[in-house]
């Protein structure tokens, strides 16, 4: 199908003729700090920005999100499940890095045994994701070493590229064709807007500076465990689990009840858990086997590199950079693969002497 | 769907309770067993008559009192606190009062900066002996908080 | 004299300093700072050789309070046998308030704590620079003079260094560590007590009742209850802290509004008589929330109230530890 134009002053139009259907998500600027949020006029849509500090994966797996629902009436108990998950909603705005993850969130939330998640996985299934290319990554992004590109566009239904003041509309998937279809009044593309957007793409991809050898590392983690240098990462740790909370990829959760013993009634919720916290794997019996920083911050690491490689054939990273530019103690996750992929390398000298 | 401002059910609970020219408070009482709970006890015996608004819970000393007790009154809903203890000099335990008192001070001073109005968290002394004192402050107490209005600042909508 | 030389004459002190403790084994691992890899940031660095003094450095984007790593004590910080190291840190005058105070509370041991002490001309204010530049990416961080320059990609902006540092750096009375020769090395001064006239919080207190609320929910509606401020407090160092209990269960772990209050209530009573003013919790939380109107409350409360003020020395009980006959109860009902 043919490639259209959406121009940057017609974002008004696309949003009033899709908001009537969808719920409708985008970039937001609320003090500084960059989220998607459900607009409720055109203008708070923000189109120039780099990336948002909360990471979509807000949307669908919101901070905190209620389960369901139950009234005590005498001794009956009464649920009443979620209503709103036939509701469909559209992310605009998405870069390809968070895109993405919802691959990794399919996995999650789909693979484990015999248990589905229903709540994420229905929502999901009823979302369009409107994705924008990066036509300047920045210095701390590192996509295209996990295995992502500024300009990937497989995850997306629909892709934008910004060529200034218009986006060069491509359909990718088939729900984001019939979205196309639907949206008659877009203008046809030329060949000179395809040229240009081929140009941007190449350039994106030159400008990524960080590169970082993830495949190196992960072979090098299979074998180190136990190695001393896990010490030296987590020394300036403090434990507060910001890089996992604003990670596209980071999926634990924490599941608590809430009651509202005056009005007989209550629900239960899911909130955002970080395995930074040093409760994260207590047990009942009082014993922690991650009892200390060292094997929390390892497990981090271990867990994006090592075990998810080993038990999905996927890199459990995306690339977005937010953990390096948000961590409060600069504990940069570049420096940290750089340290790691250098283990062996000391180790071979030694065996020569 | 542009995002709904949906009306939860505890606002159009708190709202119809502003409202009501016949609210009364809810007042939760901390009493200290040995001056404050038998202080009460004597009110009632005396047939000292004083407002029913407060509920009250008895601690052994008013020092039992954790700051979490107040707070979570607070977002539980109830309209008034109320902590009486020993006077100064007086306490049973000798200075659990003495020790009450500072954490009393300081979290007065921190709630009145967070901005809860000043008066829905009282602090008191009374003896065993001191049955009317218990009643009169009660009903200064029941005042005082009946003119500031419900509480409605800590209520989760849902 | 401009900023940047004060800040090389700082590092070029922490270094010889630095130096001499490894050299002459007075200390076996220093804490301190080191460049940070983005820009508007610093990082801990622990040094254990001579050779690495150099990494030491200081700028005026060194916000995290160092004393934080004291307690509790990580295994790096200690032998094979589980005792602690003799432990050198680069002490500003917040962190050697921290360390002070920590001694009181018999949490770190001062014999085996040396204190590198600096005069510190105040910390930049990160969120307040990246809310002003916006969505550009920023490259490089510098200080020249009295500004702060800040470049990015094919554009540059100049901030007066005096407005952009920390609101509680500009009225900060302790700059270096109060302690004794024998706890410190460099600059330090043995200080009795502040004088502070309070007159902002004084300003803030004068609202009513519905404009400090209003106020207050504001300022904190972004929070998300991640607890970074929490763990980058020196003297949040519970085991189990009161929102991580479940038996009972007294507040909820939601971001709804009635929990963020409460959690930020809760903490700054635990802290009232126990904060150092460092300004971290505020440099550390990642959607940019300001609590410096909070730790000048509580500065202010014990300061009228008990005349104390937190790690001056490592003698003073802080308030919260003592009683008097005497108290202030004008709080109190009385009849009518």
């Amino acid at each position: 199908m043919e490639n259209k134009i959406l121009k940057k002053d017609q974002i008004g139009k696309l949003y009033n003729e899709l908001v009537g259907e969808y719920k409708f998500y985008a970039p937001k600027n609320h003090k500084g700090n960059i989220s998607f949020e459900q607009i409720e006029k055109p203008e708070d849509i923000l189109l120039d920005y780099l990336n948002s500090k909360i990471p979509p994966k807000s949307v669908l797996f919101p901070k905190m999100e209620v389960l369901f629902e139950y009234t005590l009436d005498d001794k009956d108990v009464e649920i009443t499940d979620r209503q709103d998950l036939d509701e469909k909603t559209l992310i605009f705005g998405i870069r390809p890095c968070d895109a993405y993850s919802f691959e990794l969130f399919a996995n999650f939330f789909s693979s484990h045994g015999n248990v589905k998640d229903e709540i994420y996985l229905k929502k999901k299934e009823n979302t369009t994701l409107i994705g924008i290319g990066c036509n300047t990554p920045r210095t701390t992004c590192f996509c295209t070493s996990v295995n992502g590109n500024p300009f990937k566009k497989d995850d997306m239904d629909l892709f934008l590229t910004d060529l200034g003041d218009s986006y060069l509309v491509e359909g990718i998937s088939d729900k984001g064709k019939s979205l196309i279809e639907r949206l008659s009044w877009l203008s046809n593309a030329k060949e000179a807007d395809l040229k240009k957007s081929e140009e941007l793409a190449k350039k994106a991809e030159e400008a990524i500076v960080t590169k970082i050898d993830a495949k190196g590392a992960v072979k090098i983690l299979e074998t180190s465990f136990e190695h001393p240098i896990w010490d030296e990462i987590s020394e300036a740790c403090v434990g507060c689990g910001t890089c996992a909370y604003l990670c596209p990829t980071c999926t634990c959760f924490d599941v608590i009840d809430e009651t509202d013993q005056y009005n007989k009634r209550g629900r239960r919720i899911r909130i955002w858990d970080t395995c930074q916290s040093c409760l994260y794997t207590k047990e009942t019996s009082g014993h922690n086997p991650r009892n200390t920083k060292i094997q929390r911050c390892r497990n981090r690491i271990m867990h994006k590199f090592s075990y998810y490689p080993k038990n999905y054939d996927l890199l459990g990273c995306v690339g977005c950079g937010r953990c390096v530019y948000l961590c409060p103690v600069n504990n940069d996750l570049r420096v940290i693969l750089n340290k790691i992929n250098k283990i062996e390398k000391k180790e071979e000298k030694k065996a020569v002497v | 769907m542009r995002p709904e401002v949906k009306k939860k059910m505890t606002e159009t609970v708190l709202e119809e309770k502003k409202l009501d020219e016949k609210w009364e408070p809810k007042i939760i009482a901390f009493l200290c067993n040995w001056c404050s709970y038998a202080g009460a006890d004597l009110a009632g015996v005396s047939r000292i008559q004083y407002p029913p608004n407060i509920r009250i819970v008895r601690v052994p000393c008013s020092g039992r009192i954790n700051p979490y007790f107040i707070i979570k009154s607070l977002t539980d809903g109830w309209d008034g606190v109320l902590i009486s203890g020993c006077h100064p000099g007086d306490c049973h335990y000798i200075s659990g009062n003495l020790v009450a008192r500072r954490r009393f001070a300081i979290l007065n001073e921190l709630l009145e900066f967070f901005g809860i109005e000043p008066g829905r968290v009282n602090f008191m002394w009374a003896s065993a002996a001191e049955g009317e004192r218990f009643a009169n402050l009660v009903k200064k107490t029941t005042k005082i908080v009946k003119e500031i209005g419900p509480n409605t600042k800590f209520q989760k909508e849902w | 004299m401009g900023i940047d030389t004060e800040n090389q004459e700082i590092e070029n002190s922490i270094r010889e300093i630095a130096k001499k403790l490894l050299s002459e084994n007075q200390v076996d691992v220093i804490i301190g700072y080191a460049e940070g890899t983005i820009p508007l940031s610093s990082t801990p660095i622990f040094i254990r050789k001579e050779e690495d003094v150099n990494k030491l450095i200081w700028n005026n984007l060194c916000y995290i309070n160092l004393a934080n790593y004291l307690v509790p004590l990580m295994p790096q910080l200690c032998d094979s046998e589980g005792n602690a190291l003799k432990i050198g840190i680069v002490a500003k005058g917040c962190v050697g308030r921290a360390v002070n105070h920590l001694a009181v509370e018999k949490q770190v041991d001062l014999e085996k704590v040396k204190m590198i002490g600096i005069r510190c001309n105040g910390i930049v204010n990160r969120s307040k620079i990246n809310l002003e530049i916006g969505e550009k990416e920023i490259l490089e961080v510098s200080i020249s003079g009295n500004d702060i320059i800040v470049k990015g990609k094919d554009w540059e902006k100049k901030f007066p260094y005096d407005q952009y540092i920390n609101d509680l750096c500009k009225v900060c009375k302790v700059k270096s560590p109060s302690a004794s020769n024998e706890t410190c090395v460099g600059e330090c001064e043995e200080i009795e007590s502040i004088h502070d006239e309070f007159a902002d919080v004084i300003d803030f207190e004068s609202k009513s009742s519905e404009e400090k609320w209003n106020y207050i929910k504001e300022a904190l509606e972004p929070c998300t209850l991640c607890y970074s401020c929490r763990q980058a407090c020196p003297l949040c160092y519970c085991n189990l802290c009161f929102v991580d209990q479940n038996l009972p269960v007294w507040f909820g772990k939601t971001a709804e509004l009635p929990d963020i209050i409460v959690f930020h209530l809760i903490r700054a009573f635990h802290l009232a008589g126990r904060c150092v003013a460092c300004g971290a919790c505020s440099s550390v939380c990642p959607v940019g929330i300001d609590l410096n109107m909070i730790t000048r409350k509580l500065e202010k409360i014990v300061k009228d109230r008990y005349d104390f003020t937190s790690g001056l020395n490592a003698e003073t009980l802080p308030p919260m530890m003592d009683f008097k006959m005497e108290d202030t109860e004008e709080f109190m009902l009385e009849e009518d």
